[in-house]
């Protein structure tokens, strides 16, 4: 605030407390003229109802006076009188600085606990079970559910499954958190209906589901195009996050016009970036969190 | 001072009106006149820039379906909010928002530094019927977004304004427009709004060199 809007703010505040001041103190000591029958003299209702004069409780008075008290030591104290600080130098930010601090410190040993263990030993820990599940419900449970067990529609994967686009270890849990993950399956439309046709029978007949034989033996010299990130097994290859399509988990859906959609139109799966949203320590937490779900408990951890 | 003055004040409500009509504007002069007139004065921070021809009209559609009476646009300077949403917001940050979208009512979460949290197929099929994606959300659905093609004309008309007002838009910013917006949908439009919100949220490696589109400062 410049210096003439801050003695604008004086003025009001110094004019707005004079004033209350004055009369609070001026207020009880009035001289009101007062009839003999003790009245102010002024009636309502033809005489019925008429004005006493009475003095002010006690009560009211203390309480009134407390207020400008209050009043006062709170402008001495905090910012509000113009652009004066106040004696204590408060600030919102300050304030805010103050709590993240308090709080760093309470988490701080936990935190230096769980980063000196691997995600695999962190996740049979307790105390780092209940944070990873705040974190993950407040950030990832808009798309993977908030029992992590993902949404079709989106693509994003099922955590519970143990089944890794991008493997599942520690480590590669981590880096998909921290860097996020970029899907990209690319349109084959350019192959032409009846290719993408062939391609979907084929790709149902990967993971033994119902489909045309005859269309599928079609497919197969097609594959080769797929062969490139899928494998020539069609098994996947979690370098590139190319799904497993002999298995019965799918990402976008089983269903012959899913994967008929999958093909002809492509997908993008796009999941963000974590950091610096959340910081390397939260994010190790997750990670072990998102672990645990399809890691229930192991033999170490009973 | 007599007794007989305040006898007056009594006695005449017109009087009464106009002396508690002063009283009570103190506050509102001595609050609202000098941040109103220094918000003149306020200047973007480097990396804020006006909105591109897409965002803006992602803007206005946010500001017509009424999203900000259910979203705050204002991390507020508490931890418990820059815990869950990011560092707080600055009034510089909001320097081309006309009206700004701080808002007041979080019936839903706040948004202000949205941008990134989710992917764009995300924010269309939660837009289509939020319900899709998180099943308890009470939030309406808007598919009509979807179904309405933006008009370039009207886009240029409304940067236009908004150079009159001082936002620095150059011609070709302005001629470049109908390209921008060709072929989009309000509900592309109102995406590529919410994924410019806050830049602290955008993937770091995409774009380093270039200052992220209003709104978004940098961290303030």
């Amino acid at each position: 605030m410049s210096a003439g809007w801050s003695l604008w703010v004086m003025g009001l505040i110094v004019f707005n407390l004079g004033i209350t001041l004055f009369l609070f103190l001026w207020g009880p000591r009035a001289k009101i003229p007062t009839l003999p029958d003790g009245t102010s003299g002024h009636v309502w209702a033809h005489g019925t109802l008429r004005e006493g004069i009475r003095r002010l409780p006690r009560w009211w008075l203390l309480f009134s006076a407390s207020m400008f008290a209050v009043g006062f030591v709170y402008l001495a104290l905090y910012p509000g009188f113009g652009n004066a600080r106040g004696m204590l130098g408060w600030t919102s930010r300050g304030q805010l600085a103050r709590d993240v601090a308090a709080n760093n410190a309470k988490l701080d040993d936990a935190m230096k606990d769980f980063a000196s263990y691997t995600v695999e030993q962190v996740a049979y820990d307790p105390a780092a079970q209940q944070m990873g599940r705040v974190l993950f419900q407040d950030n990832c449970a808009a798309c993977h559910g908030r029992a992590g067990t993902g949404n079709p529609l989106l693509g994003a994967p099922n955590l519970t499954d143990n089944d890794w686009l991008y493997g599942g270890d520690g480590n590669a849990i981590t880096a998909s958190i921290h860097d996020g993950r970029n899907g990209v399956m690319p349109p084959w439309a350019s192959l032409g209906e009846d290719n993408v046709n062939h391609l979907v029978q084929y790709v149902l007949s990967l993971s033994g589901a119902p489909h045309d034989a005859a269309m599928a033996a079609a497919g197969k010299p097609l594959f080769a195009t797929c062969a490139a990130c899928h494998g020539a097994d069609g098994k996947g290859n979690q370098a590139l996050g190319a799904p497993n399509l002999t298995d019965h988990i799918w990402l976008y859906g089983g269903s012959v016009a899913d994967i008929h959609r999958t093909i002809h139109d492509g997908r993008q799966g796009h999941m963000p970036a974590w950091s610096p949203r959340l910081s390397d320590d939260q994010i190790h937490v997750l990670a072990a969190y998102v672990y645990r779900l399809s890691h229930p408990a192991d033999a170490s951890h009973p | 001072m007599a007794y007989k003055h305040f006898e007056a004040i009594e006695k005449h409500a017109g009087l009464l009106g106009i002396l508690i009509a002063i009283m009570v504007s103190i506050g509102g002069l001595a609050e609202i006149t000098p941040l109103f007139m220094e918000a003149h004065s306020l200047k973007p921070p480097p990396g804020v820039l006006p909105y591109d021809p897409l965002r803006l009209a992602g803007k206005d559609v946010y500001v017509r379906e009424g999203c900000y009476l259910c979203h705050s646009q204002m991390i507020r300077a508490l931890r418990f909010e820059t815990e869950r949403y990011g560092h707080y917001s600055t009034a510089a940050e909001s320097v081309y928002d006309r009206p700004f979208q701080w808002g007041s009512k979080r019936t839903g979460p706040d948004l202000a530094r949205v941008g990134g949290k989710y992917s764009d197929q995300w924010h269309r099929l939660h837009l289509m019927n939020p319900r899709q994606l998180v099943p308890p959300s009470n939030m309406p659905g808007y598919p009509w977004l979807a179904e309405n093609k933006l008009d370039a004309a009207d886009i240029q008309a409304r940067m236009r304004t908004l150079r009159r007002l001082g936002d620095p838009y150059s011609d070709a910013d302005i001629a470049g427009a109908p390209a921008a917006v060709k072929g989009k949908t309000e509900m592309d439009a109102l995406i590529a709004y919410l994924q410019g919100l806050g830049i602290r949220n955008e993937p770091l490696a995409k774009n380093p060199a270039t200052p992220t589109p209003a709104s978004q400062g940098g961290a303030p």
